[in-house]
């Protein structure tokens, strides 16, 4: 009812409705006893207090007290006291007036208050309803902007932040108003709100609130010149937490989407890989088996027909192990294969390949110089295995027929070094780094087969064992691949005990 | 050769080569294209080899192995791609007693399933306590061991991993099975024992240690001694 009215309306209310209540109380004035003239005024201030506020409260218990003196204390219609005991009446009267106006007026207010404070609670209530089905950050931003202009009449925006940082440009497209990023930038880092009435009433957002949750910051909302900041404070913050909350259920979806589609990736790369594993070694075993039946064939074929049965099995046998070493370099890069390290003999790695290599080494002396108390080396044996075959292959390749090739190893304070040398011409000394490039030769436009996939899947395996390799020529000419492994920790032996 | 082989293997035109290549060498061939077929086959001919692609449309070679090796001890050999050392291993401790890696040679595949038969009526008579290889000689019977008439000295280890390598020449043997026959099933996970014993196996017993010539690796397998 206050709210209707003016002040000078209500002033001019109360003088009115304490005024009637006094005079139409003269006309019982022979008939009642002071103290019974004394409560209806009481009762009118109360009235007032509850109607017209805290101000018009006071004014009337004042007005009541003089009107009591004035018009029913002897001498009457005079401010004039005969009996001093009166003024106990008029203390305690204006005292019961007042306090009777300050606790209605407050009860009042605090009613008022509820009231809105229950309204805010149905608002957040109803925003967190929008916001759980919110599916991304401009969803979030609209209802919350709806909200905010709908609450506290101001306008507001969400800068969601990139690694805890705001990146203006990104972030502040689009907002409402300018904002301060200097002032965003420390609610971010401090956790805490800041309010900033300086900014109030331009153009400028005054309040940054972090949307912060346990786990991380998501952002800040901005929101620009609030009034009746007691209240709204609260709200915004509360409203803060909210907004935190759902851009994390979004960050988590995001992530679960995420996760979802490189496992669903993942799988369709590896049975890529594996279908087309199967489906080129499969025509290349056929290739392989007919050219050998040819071979074998009852009487047998003439020389010329042999020779060239056993050539196409021979070029089949190469083309898969290139595609092998192609297949085995895409799923390393795929970080699809987990290397099975174990402690392995270098010379059971070195035996295999020879023994795998065999034939293609048939042509070439083969020296192998390997330390018997070698140390025991962690590696992936299948991996390693094929890094010193391409790199045996690689020297059978580049170097004449009946040469020397010599795979051996020296063991370094922290590493153990394997080396392949051979007497060929070496490497091109201005591309010592770039063989082990994928598809780089030693020789430009040379009839050699085979493409650099060998020194590349090397180093790549190499550098999966945190190892090193690199090609040097040497002094006597001819080339030579070094191959670094870190020592590690071997694993104790337990001592046999001899019978 | 005249023995009865069951081929299981999807790709048509591998399976022929199979068939002919050992045709050829006087076997008789049953052929399938599946697990279940291969399954049906086994009981219906009876096969003394068994030659098993691991990459069946229908699933599951091991099954198929540990099925067979419930009822029969039919040498199994199986054919699998090169990276897939996992099944390898897996198929030879489900019981095959070989593999093949594709592409392969023919005559590599014959002589693989030479040493597959001849092995196996050895397992009928005595076992020749006498076993000779390069220029060594074991004598299990006086458990000497001879290397150019001298004789060397093995320590209790290492003459029972010698053992169990002569006991099944041209046979791959995973790590794991010779862990468990010579150390014992809690060293089922130490291979470098086995590969420090190996190597001193090599050291006494080979001509050159590092380019072995009967005491082979199988990178990622196992272990194979040749005769």
């Amino acid at each position: 009812m206050a709210d209707r009215f003016s002040p000078l309306q209500r002033y001019f209310l109360t003088a009115l409705f304490c005024m009637a209540s006094a005079f139409g109380l003269t006309f019982f004035a022979d008939d009642l006893d002071h103290a019974n003239i004394v409560m209806p005024l009481l009762l009118v201030v109360l009235l007032v207090s509850v109607n017209l506020g805290r101000d018009c409260a006071v004014f009337s218990a004042v007005l009541c007290v003089s009107l009591f003196d004035y018009l029913f204390v002897p001498p009457r219609f005079s401010f004039a006291v005969n009996d001093p005991q009166y003024l106990v009446t008029f203390f305690v009267m204006l005292v019961v007036a007042l306090t009777t106006a300050h606790m209605a007026s407050g009860l009042k207010q605090a009613a008022a208050d509820a009231l809105k404070r229950e309204e805010i609670t149905q608002a957040l209530y109803k925003v967190a309803k929008d916001l759980a089905g919110a599916l991304t950050g401009s969803q979030v931003n609209e209802i919350i902007s709806k909200f905010v202009l709908e609450q506290t009449a101001s306008k507001s925006w969400i800068i969601e932040t990139q690694d805890n940082k705001i990146v203006r440009d990104e972030m502040t497209k689009g907002s409402p108003f300018s904002i301060e990023s200097h002032m965003a930038t420390i609610a971010l880092r401090d956790k805490r709100t800041v309010n900033s009435s300086s900014l109030n009433g331009a153009d400028w957002a005054s309040l940054y609130v972090p949307l912060g949750t346990s786990m991380r910051t998501y952002g800040v909302l901005s929101v620009s010149n609030i009034e009746n900041p007691q209240i709204n404070l609260r709200m915004i913050e509360a409203l803060a937490s909210l907004i935190a909350i759902t851009l994390e259920r979004l960050h988590y979806a995001q992530v679960a989407q995420k996760n979802e589609l490189e496992i669903v990736s993942e799988r369709l790369r590896s049975s890529i890989l594996s279908a087309l594993s199967h489906d080129i070694r499969t025509p290349l075993t056929v290739l392989v088996g007919l050219a050998d039946s040819l071979s074998m064939v009852k009487p047998s074929l003439p020389a010329q027909a042999l020779e060239t049965s056993a050539a196409i099995a021979q070029q089949a046998m190469r083309l898969s192990n290139l595609v092998s070493n192609l297949l085995e370099m895409a799923r390393l890069n795929s970080g699809e294969v987990k290397l099975r390290f174990e402690w392995h003999l270098l010379q059971d790695v070195v035996g295999a390949s020879l023994q795998h290599l065999n034939l293609a080494l048939a042509d070439h002396r083969i020296i192998t110089n390997i330390p018997s108390n070698l140390p025991l080396l962690e590696l992936d044996a299948v991996l390693m295995e094929r890094v010193v075959s391409n790199l045996l292959e690689n020297a059978v390749k580049y170097s004449p027929k009946g040469s020397r090739i010599e795979i051996g190893a020296i063991e370094h304070p922290s590493d153990i070094e394997i080396y392949v040398l051979d007497q060929g011409p070496g490497f091109d000394a201005t591309k010592l780094e770039e063989v082990f490039s994928l598809f780089v030769r030693g020789e430009k436009e040379s009839n050699k087969p085979g493409f650099g996939v060998g020194l590349a899947i090397s180093q790549v395996v190499v550098k999966a064992h945190r190892g090193n390799i690199y090609a040097q020529n040497n002094s006597d000419g001819g080339g030579s691949v070094h191959v670094l492994l870190p020592k590690g920790m071997p694993p104790e032996l337990e001592q046999e005990v001899c019978a | 050769m005249d023995f009865r082989v069951l081929i299981i293997e999807d790709e048509i035109q591998i399976r022929r080569i199979l068939k002919n290549a050992l045709e050829d060498e006087g076997c008789h061939i049953s052929e399938a294209g599946s697990v279940k077929e291969g399954l049906r086959q086994v009981g219906a001919t009876n096969p003394e080899l068994i030659v098993l692609d691991l990459g069946l449309p229908d699933g599951d070679g091991i099954g198929f192995i540990e099925e067979v090796r419930t009822w029969s001890d039919t040498p199994i050999l199986i054919l699998s791609a090169r990276f897939d050392e996992k099944d390898k291993v897996a198929g030879l401790n489900a019981g095959a007693d070989d593999y093949l890696t594709k592409p392969f040679g023919v005559s590599e595949l014959i002589a693989r399933i030479k040493a597959l038969l001849r092995r196996k009526p050895r397992l009928e008579e005595d076992v020749s306590p006498l076993v000779q290889f390069g220029n060594c000689s074991v004598d299990f019977s006086t458990r000497t061991v001879l290397r150019e008439d001298q004789e060397i000295h093995l320590t209790p280890i290492e003459y029972k991993l010698l053992a169990v390598m002569l006991s099944r020449p041209d046979k791959v043997m995973t790590q794991t099975h010779i862990l468990k026959t010579v150390w014992g099933d809690s060293y089922a996970d130490s291979a470098h024992y086995l590969r420090i014993y190996m190597s001193h196996l090599r050291q006494k017993l080979e001509e050159n240690p590092s380019q072995p010539k009967h005491f082979l690796t199988e990178i990622g397998v196992g272990y194979r001694f040749k005769q």
